[in-house]
């Protein structure tokens, strides 16, 4: 089956012209799939086995989620991708930097290093999952008074992770705080703020 | 990551012979615990196993009991159960600092004992998809010609990484026990005798065979009078790895010592006991100069590359660091 | 105006940001957030080898792969980058490939695992070209050519090499030296690593390119768009509400920009291109490294009679930015002269990243001068007071200067003359230091725009073209809005970030979102605030002039009995609209700058190499202050990113494969919160007459004086003098142990 040279069809000039008009579509392979008996083989060998999905019923924050995923999908895509909560955050998708930090069963993990196959039966509770309808969570409303975010991206995590804290240890100290929040980076420093926030938050709740 | 399929299972036994399954029928499998690690290893294409057998499913492999003194850990128990543990804290408190000091809160909460013993190293070039390194059964060990500031002096070759694990000079230090579970049913060794130099298999870090699962973990009661302690060196003080950790495990009496052990963490393939700085302890006061002597003989042999000369004197410092606090 | 922080009714309050709330509940959208109906993923494919041309490129096996729609790479995409390379032709894809990680395909598919998996089915043959990653060997005559123009980045302008600047006559100065001293400081690559990777999604509807970008400059992306795409202006808009983080390197448009656009031309359907971990690292950039020379003549008593520069900065393999180095900026330098090259390397690109030619070259010169104060027998703090700037090269007056203010006030604070010894001076394994280094960063205001509507129900809009990086932006523009228009914040909105609706912005970067589009907010609000007026004259019965507007009333300024609610006065018109362009005259004669002094105390563990910070005081003169909060939270973040850049972050590079080994958080050894001291602010308040309110600057100074501040610390803390950075415990262990 003749492939034609995708280079070879237009020329630089032509090509960038066609930009503007519309009929770039045939300089590179769009829509039409060459299915051929060789794709086959290609899923196999290279892409491995288990494309097929899985039903997995997900409890996030209270509710009862069915979703159809890969068994290679994160739990920290899953929320994103397939339930829409967008709060969690994929900072590096190697469980190093803490912004897609969730509550799992009462612990404060990496999303991004959970499989979504993994959760069933388990308790997971995201940012969104904190305010009770209007009404924010103490370290919410701590986090907006003591600027606890600046860009912002990190902000979902640590407030997980200040949550877990405070979960387990409702009077902590600064070094405790600190200690606690220790596997999630702010890459704009705002760390004194961070731990402010948590503290004030705790000072609050009886 | 690669395409894979993920199987629950129930029973140690189910997982055994899964694997021996997989074997067979020439497939890819592997076993999984917290899964932090072992997923990255997946991004990184450094493992791509068609199967993963989801340990996390089994009931009854998740427990801390005390019996007659000594301490029974099952392989599933996470990190951060062992650190907060108040009767681990209390009578093993150098396992309970190791357990505390294993990358980051978020981790430890997910991440197993039997997980922190079996992780792959985390050397650069091992991790890196863009390097096909000797361990990953490439030619070349890049670490001789390349940057080698958080590799191994002390036995290395061909291959120079360290062994990452806290928990395992810890452990090592204690005495501690391995009870594994495999195709021809289960056998329990010393935990020293768990992992494997380069110069043995530079594929490996353990002597874990296809079919094997480690179950438990068992530590035997303390001496009385015995202090242990681990210290850890590091760049960062959150989620890094040791440039060098010592474990120091030491029964004394009126300051002297009658049983000495230092393991050596960041240094070595493997977790490195210091068994002539063991047995030079043995019987002598523990004092500044003792202690100093003990690390330099600790030290003894130690090969440095071409950027980690500086470990040399952070680990012979540690050691009497350590042993000081001991006494 | 208000000419004093006592006459303002929102500047200088701490003011909450006016989208914490979104960034608290997960509600705010990133562009990695946004879904699009039939979005597809892409994913990046790099070069493996530093140099070498391509033979060919088969993507056959990837084209079958299900789910696969789209692959582009440089036989059949060829678009030119131009502010990807600004002094040769950059396109998206090139060829010859010029460093590891030089991108050379991208594929568009329906789910990310799939475009990843098509990624290691293209298959490439390389022809190698042999390479250079040093930037001194790179400047030899016989070093492998990576540009048409050999090595040394020659563009135009700022974009000249080598950069040269000087004053005075430097042999006359060095002649009326006591002393002369010259030494070499190095620094390295460090990466913004910004929390939020690179995403870009891209959608065409009827010849128009919409492409939400991850950027900080939503206007410089249209333009730049436009131009390489060969597209009309109005047919091209860049949308970013939110942000996470960028430092200077989601200025503008990007590589990956395009290729999100090219590949949902190609596909027919929009595409959203995301970046790994390591593709950040590698694929975008990070802060110049350098090599600076410097020989110094001082009086006897310390002060500086000439300074000459001469150095080296690593551009990579394209030349983006300035590659300049101005940590002399603080200083009285009655002669100087400075050259400094920038290099090509077949390495990762150099460019911006907060306060892009300053903390390098801080870190040299000031710690050349504390060495300097050490030679003589002088306490550094007398040498910084001494030699501190009070003329701009040498001649310029400052619009507005407190150096020496944040100098003396800083060292009360710390307790300087207490606490200060010899260096080296500690007994025992563990030392006790302190340190202090001048910083800052230019301030000149600079073209803004603005629109401002008033509703009929008396409340506000604010159109703004800033995107906000975690600045703050957006809440100082409303609040600037709020204090000129005399409308209560929370009657503010603020629209941002979308060139379709919101007028041009010269984008958060180079500290000039408050300096440029400030003022355009405050022409606007005057704007507007004529035509209430006007309409509020005929209401109440008096001239235009005798109307004020405050706390969103209309009144009579000399009898206030006489009121409207605004919504009265604006209901008549329905909707009022005001709007400016501005670009403020600044005065030829003078230098506009912010100035900064920071002090660290540290206790240097010499056996293991561990350094902690005790105690950081920074002292700050940003004129006045618009948001005490989140310029105090600025502050903090800009001292942290200093101590990750001081101790632990570096790139590193395999020098036999010339390939990053570092590309992540955890070997790039990012600071956690366990490395972050109480960072306590001092801001010298005071006002400039050309800054907004009297505002000057506060993004980008903070980080400036950080890294030379610990490393002077940790010289005073062993007597051992760190000229190259990062000050690893590997590097400490070594130097204390001779």
């Amino acid at each position: 089956m003749g492939e034609e040279k995708k280079g070879a069809r237009f020329s630089r000039r032509s090509f960038l012209k066609s930009i503007g008009g519309g009929a770039l579509g045939t300089a590179v392979v769009s829509t039409g799939l060459i299915k051929t008996d060789d794709a086959a083989a290609y899923v196999s060998e290279t892409v491995g086995v288990g494309r097929g999905k899985t039903a997995v019923a997900l409890k996030v924050n209270g509710k009862t989620y069915r979703v159809q995923v890969e068994h290679r999908q994160t739990l920290a895509e899953v929320l994103r991708d397939e339930l829409g909560l967008t709060g969690t955050k994929i900072g590096c998708d190697r469980g190093e930097c803490g912004a897609c930090t969730v509550i799992i069963d009462g612990r404060n993990m990496y999303s991004c290093s959970q499989l979504a196959v993994w959760m069933q039966g388990k308790d997971i509770l995201t940012i969104e999952g904190l305010a009770k309808g209007d009404k924010l969570d103490p370290l919410q409303e701590a986090f907006i008074e003591h600027d606890g975010p600046q860009c912002g991206f990190c902000t979902s995590g640590q407030i997980m992770s200040g949550k877990a804290v405070l979960m387990k240890n409702p009077k902590p100290t600064e070094a405790q705080v600190r200690r606690g929040l220790s596997g999630n980076l702010c890459r704009c420093g705002n760390y004194n703020r961070e731990v402010a926030a948590v503290l004030a938050a705790a000072s609050k709740t009886s | 990551m690669k395409s894979f399929e993920n199987i629950d299972v129930k029973s140690v036994k189910e997982a055994v012979n899964l694997l021996q399954k997989f074997q067979q029928q020439k497939k890819t499998a592997a076993v999984v615990g917290g899964g932090s690690e072992y997923l990255q290893l997946m991004k990184d294409h450094v493992v791509e196993p068609d199967y993963l057998i989801n340990l996390k499913t089994i009931p009854g492999l998740d427990y801390i009991k005390e019996e007659r003194g000594a301490f029974r850990i099952g392989a599933l128990t996470k990190l951060a159960d062992i650190e907060m543990h108040p009767t681990i804290h209390e009578k093993l408190l150098i396992l309970s600092s190791a357990a505390g000091e294993a990358a980051s809160p978020q981790i430890r909460n997910a991440g197993t004992i039997a997980g922190n013993l079996c992780q792959r190293p985390f050397c650069w070039y091992f991790r890196s998809a863009n390097f096909t390194c000797l361990r990953k059964g490439g030619q070349v060990c890049y670490t001789v010609t390349g940057d080698s500031r958080f590799h191994a002096i002390l036995g290395a070759g061909p291959s120079y990484i360290v062994h990452p694990s806290d928990t395992a000079p810890a452990l090592v230090a204690l005495g501690a026990q391995i009870k594994i579970a495999g195709p021809a049913g289960e056998k329990t060794i010393p935990l020293e005798k768990f992992f494997l130099l380069p110069s043995v298999d530079y594929k490996r870090e353990n002597i874990l065979t296809a079919g094997e699962i480690v179950t438990e973990i068992i530590v035997p009661a303390p001496k009385s009078g015995s202090k242990g302690f681990y210290h850890k060196v590091r760049e960062r003080l959150a989620w890094d790895h040791a440039i060098v950790a010592v474990a120091t495990v030491v029964e004394s009496s009126a300051g002297v010592v009658s049983n000495a052990h230092v393991v050596m963490g960041g240094v070595a393939p493997i977790p490195w006991r210091a068994a002539k700085a063991e047995e030079f302890l043995r019987g002598k006061k523990l004092d500044e100069a003792s202690a100093r002597q003990a690390g330099e003989i600790a030290l003894e042999g130690a090969k440095p590359l071409k950027d980690n000369s500086y470990k040399v004197k952070i680990a012979q410092d540690l050691i009497q660091r350590g042993l000081l606090a001991s006494v | 105006m208000a000419e004093s922080s006592k006459e303002f009714s929102i500047v200088g309050k701490k003011t909450p940001r006016i989208d914490a709330y979104e960034r608290v509940t997960g509600q705010a959208q990133y562009t990695g957030d946004l879904q699009l109906p039939g979005m597809l993923y892409a994913r990046v494919l790099r070069s493996s080898v530093p140099h070498a041309k391509i033979a060919s490129i088969d993507t056959s096996k990837a084209e079958k792969l299900p789910g696969v729609k789209a692959i582009i790479h440089h036989g059949n995409a060829q678009v030119p980058w131009s502010s990807g390379g600004l002094t040769h032709r950059r396109y998206i894809f090139n060829n010859p490939v010029r460093y590891v990680g030089d991108p050379v395909a991208a594929v568009a598919a329906t789910d990310r695992h799939i475009a990843e998996d098509a990624l290691k089915l293209i298959e490439i043959n390389y022809e190698k070209i042999p390479h250079v990653l040093d930037a001194n060997e790179a400047l030899k005559p016989d070093a492998p050519k990576i540009t048409p123009n050999g090595n040394l980045s020659v563009g135009k302008g700022p974009f000249s090499a080598p950069i040269e600047e000087s004053w005075g006559d430097v042999e006359q100065g060095f002649k009326e030296a006591d002393k002369i001293f010259e030494d070499t400081f190095i620094t390295k690559h460090v990466n913004n690593a910004q929390m939020e990777r690179r995403v870009s999604i891209a959608r065409w509807d009827a010849g128009k390119l919409t492409v939400y970008a991850s950027t900080q400059g939503v206007s410089n992306a249209r333009t730049d768009i436009a131009k390489d795409f060969g597209l009309p202006l109005s047919k091209v808009r860049v949308i970013c509400k939110y942000m996470g983080g960028g430092f200077g390197n989601k200025n503008q448009a990007q590589d990956y920009d395009y290729m999100a656009a090219m590949l949902a031309k190609a596909a027919d359907q929009p595409v959203k291109l995301e970046f790994t971990r390591e593709d950040d690292f590698i694929g975008m950039h990070g802060r110049w490294s350098s090599e600076q020379h410097y020989k110094v003549g001082v009086k006897n008593d310390g002060t500086i009679t000439a300074v000459m520069l001469d150095a080296v900065t690593n551009m990579g393999a394209y030349r983006k930015q300035s590659g300049n180095l101005s940590g002399t900026d603080f200083y009285n330098i009655p002669n100087f002269k400075k050259v400094v090259k920038p290099v090509h390397t077949n390495t990762v690109v150099a460019a911006n990243y907060r306060a892009p030619a300053y903390p390098q070259s801080v870190f040299g010169f000031a710690s050349f001068l504390d060495q300097i104060a050490f030679e003589l027998g002088l306490n550094p703090l007398d040498m910084f007071l001494r030699n501190r700037a009070q003329k701009s090269k040498g001649k310029l007056a400052y619009t507005s200067n407190y150096l020496e203010q944040c100098i003396v006030e800083g060292a009360k604070r710390i307790g300087w003359r207490e606490k200060w010894h010899k260096p080296g001076a500690t007994a025992g394994p563990k030392k006790h230091g302190i340190g202090m280094a001048l910083g800052g960063y230019p301030f000149r205001p600079g073209l803004g725009a603005a629109t401002i509507r008033i509703n009929s129900d008396g409340t506000a809009h604010v159109l703004v073209g800033v995107t906000d990086i975690g600045t703050g932006a957006k809440s100082t523009m409303a609040i600037i809005a709020s204090e000129a228009l005399g409308i209560p914040l929370n009657q503010i909105q603020l629209t941002n970030g979308d060139t379709d609706v919101t007028p041009y912005s010269v984008g958060e970067s180079g500290s000039r979102t408050t300096a440029f589009t400030g003022p355009a907010v405050v022409a606007a609000a005057e704007d507007v605030r004529k035509q209430i007026f006007n309409l509020a004259a005929s209401q109440l019965k008096t001239k235009a002039e005798e109307i004020e507007l405050r706390n969103g009333e209309v009144f009579v300024k000399n009898d206030p009995a006489q009121k409207r609610a605004l919504s009265q006065v604006v209901a008549q018109a329905g909707e009022l609209i005001g709007r400016a362009t501005t670009n403020p005259n600044f005065p030829k004669e003078m230098d506009g700058k912010c100035f900064s002094a920071h002090f660290a105390e540290v206790e240097v563990d010499t056996w293991t190499g561990h350094v902690q910070i005790t105690r950081y005081v920074a002292a700050h003169d940003s004129g006045t202050i618009l948001n005490r909060l989140t310029a105090e939270s600025q502050i903090k973040g800009g001292v942290v990113q200093g101590i990750g850049m001081a101790f632990s972050e570096e790139l590193i590079i395999d020098k036999v494969t010339a390939t990053p080994i570092n590309p992540n958080y955890r070997d790039a050894k990012v600071p956690t919160h366990l490395e972050a001291p109480e960072v306590e602010v001092i801001f010298i308040e005071n006002y400039d007459p050309y800054g907004v309110f009297g505002g000057k600057v506060v993004g980008e100074p903070p980080i400036t004086a950080a890294v030379a501040t610990i490393a002077n610390a940790i010289f005073n803390a062993t007597g051992k003098r760190f000229k190259e950075l990062p000050m690893t415990p590997d590097k400490i262990v070594r130097a204390v142990q001779v």
